[in-house]
């Protein structure tokens, strides 16, 4: 034994992986897991009803797929930081409300529809970093862990949400109706330009620098911070992130129900969750692939969609969900062990 | 230690009282490149007070810190790390859920070369190749950079921390009880690690409660008590015995 040269090597982890070992490892790779069952769910219900496979099937599954993934992929920054994000399901309710009060009064005021929309997404977009920004200061000034604080600004924007709405939804809007539905093949406008923005949040979130500091700080905070890292100031931007992600959904849900209505987006704060643990993340922070979470939801969304689909009572749906994420915290918990026995 | 040479770092008679508590009288000593010193002292006798003025946490209410021939004054250990003082405390250590290469980089990330750089992406490639070659000159070998550290022993990872210090480090690495909670064998391998920092031409401060390994592996002990520098020999004058001795006050 070459001890003495090298003296890391020498009680490495064994001898090499053997190839069954590998192809077991493979088998049991979260990831892998997660594909075969969406695509076996997918072909599930498409045995229950031949239709699943249709265009408007699918359009409709991306539309709702759009609805969910930003804030899942919020919640995947936030947690791999270390932190959690509660409020992200009553930002969208209270953005969408007050987006819709924008939009309403810029249309009233003889702006254009496109115009109106558009500065009506930015107002979405700012509310979201309000909130985002209030659970920034709660966190790294007022030292609340994540939990509590987002627990207050959730309280806070369900309440206003209902506030300003009066309870009833805000605005009817023909014209961000008729925007929405247009696009082309299974794609719609909107649909596209969430997927843009996925697909920029999971390649910052991994090859970045932003994206590294997130792992690092999540994985351990006092080592980032011995390493140069301003964590505070790190974390505070992820929770704006979050809060600005949540508030384009807002306007997502806006467009898609034509109008700003005070309980969009509650309670799905929790879906969120169940996506990014479906998907493979740590809850503890600083291990995830932003792949997991999208498989997550994309899981959720089918069967959601599709136990509709195949008209089993909406109310199983929660049910359904429950094995998932039970199912996906074993084999995690599974696979932890191996780890540690390697 | 001749005298004749330039030390790195120099302290001339710091003091340091947290409120009503002195926690450092008149602490003066020259450290050299090349060399191991041990700082050793019972609890309380003000070895973290020492290490945290030398590496910036805080400053001295007096007296003169000289590094490389220059005064200064510390704001904060980034101040420290800019002129060539690598810390390493007891608990920050590493991430252990990124892979070794990222850890060495952690903070000063290398990025892509053109366009793609300047948006922030990382070139992991050229920092995972020169993790290893730079692990290799203090005697780490990795098989895989690619791994992450908590799949290493506790005795890799330490040396994977240090391998770290001594590579950013231009002059001083400051190692607080580096060999804790390690088993005999492990604590083998960090030792052999500290040994190739000095042999880099780095000044190593080796902070530990463990004599034996304090013994085995620094040039000169420098002992603490109440703050106070009680004896500046070197190594070869102790023996666990008389170290210890000289620790608690027993034998001066």
């Amino acid at each position: 034994m070459s001890t003495v040269e090298t003296p890391v090597a020498a009680n490495n982890d064994g001898p090499p992986l053997s190839p069954l070992r590998r192809a077991a490892t493979f088998a049991t790779n979260q990831q892998f897991i997660l594909f075969l069952v969406l695509v076996g769910v997918m072909l599930f219900f498409d045995l229950h009803n031949s239709r699943f496979f249709g265009t408007s099937e699918f359009t409709n599954l991306l539309v709702d797929f759009s609805e969910a993934v930003l804030i899942a992929a919020a919640e995947m920054y936030v947690i791999t930081s270390g932190g959690i994000d509660l409020s992200v399901g009553s930002t969208i309710a209270v953005s969408t409300v007050v987006g819709a009060y924008a939009i309403q009064y810029l249309e009233g005021h003889h702006f254009g529809e496109f115009p109106s929309l558009l500065l009506g997404t930015f107002v979405c977009a700012g509310v979201g970093a309000v909130v985002g920004t209030i659970n920034a200061l709660l966190i790294t000034k007022a030292r609340l862990v994540p939990f509590v604080a987002t627990l207050v600004t959730l309280s806070m924007g369900e309440g206003l949400a209902l506030v300003f709405s009066k309870g009833g939804t805000v605005g009817y809007d023909p014209a961000a109706a008729v925007w929405s539905s247009t696009g082309f093949w299974i794609f719609r406008w909107l649909t596209l330009m969430v997927l843009a923005v996925t697909v920029v949040l999971g390649v910052v979130l991994h090859v970045s620098r932003y994206g590294r500091y997130n792992f690092a700080i999540g994985s351990n905070p006092f080592a980032a911070r011995a390493a140069g890292i301003n964590v505070n100031r790190h974390v505070a931007s992820v929770y704006v992130l979050s809060g600005i992600l949540s508030g384009l959904t807002g306007m997502i849900w806006y467009f898609n129900s034509s109008g700003g209505a005070p309980q969009n987006g509650i309670g799905n704060e929790l879906e969120a969750i169940a996506a990014v643990v479906i998907g493979g993340v740590s809850l503890v922070g600083g291990v995830g692939r932003f792949s997991g979470i999208i498989l997550g939801v994309a899981i959720l969304t089918v069967v959601h969609d599709g136990l509709v689909f195949i008209n089993v009572a909406t109310t199983w749906n929660e049910v359904v969900v429950a094995g998932f994420i039970a199912l996906a915290a074993i084999l995690q918990s599974l696979s932890a062990g191996t780890k540690r026995r390697a | 230690m001749s005298d004749e040479r330039e030390p790195i770092l120099e302290l001339r008679n710091i003091n340091k009282s947290y409120g009503s508590v002195k926690a450092l009288t008149d602490v003066s000593f020259k450290a050299y490149a090349g060399e191991v010193i041990g700082l050793v002292g019972d609890n309380g006798a003000g070895k973290s007070s020492l290490i945290k003025t030398i590496s910036g946490v805080h400053s001295p209410d007096s007296g003169e810190l000289i590094v490389d021939g220059v005064a200064r004054h510390w704001k904060s250990p980034h101040d420290s790390m800019a002129a060539g003082i690598e810390t390493l405390y007891q608990d920050s250590g590493l991430a252990p859920d990124l892979t070794i290469g990222s850890n060495i980089f952690l903070g000063r990330e290398l990025e892509k070369k053109g366009v793609l750089g300047k948006l922030g992406f990382l070139d992991q490639r050229s920092m995972e190749r020169k993790a290893l070659e730079e692990l290799e000159k203090v005697g780490i070998t990795v098989p895989l950079s690619k791994r992450t550290v908590s799949q290493l022993s506790g005795g890799q990872r330490q040396a994977v921390a240090i391998g770290r210090a001594a590579m950013w480090a231009q002059h001083v690495i400051i190692l607080d009880e580096p060999t804790n909670h390690l088993g005999a064998r492990q604590s083998l391998e960090v030792l052999k690690v500290i040994s190739a920092a000095r042999d880099q031409g780095l000044c190593v401060l080796f902070i530990s409660h463990t004599l034996p390994h304090v013994l085995e592996v620094t040039d000169r002990i420098i002992v603490l008590r109440l703050g106070r520098v009680v004896k500046d020999a070197p190594t070869s004058d102790f023996t666990v015995e008389t170290l210890l001795g000289t620790i608690t006050g027993l034998n001066t």
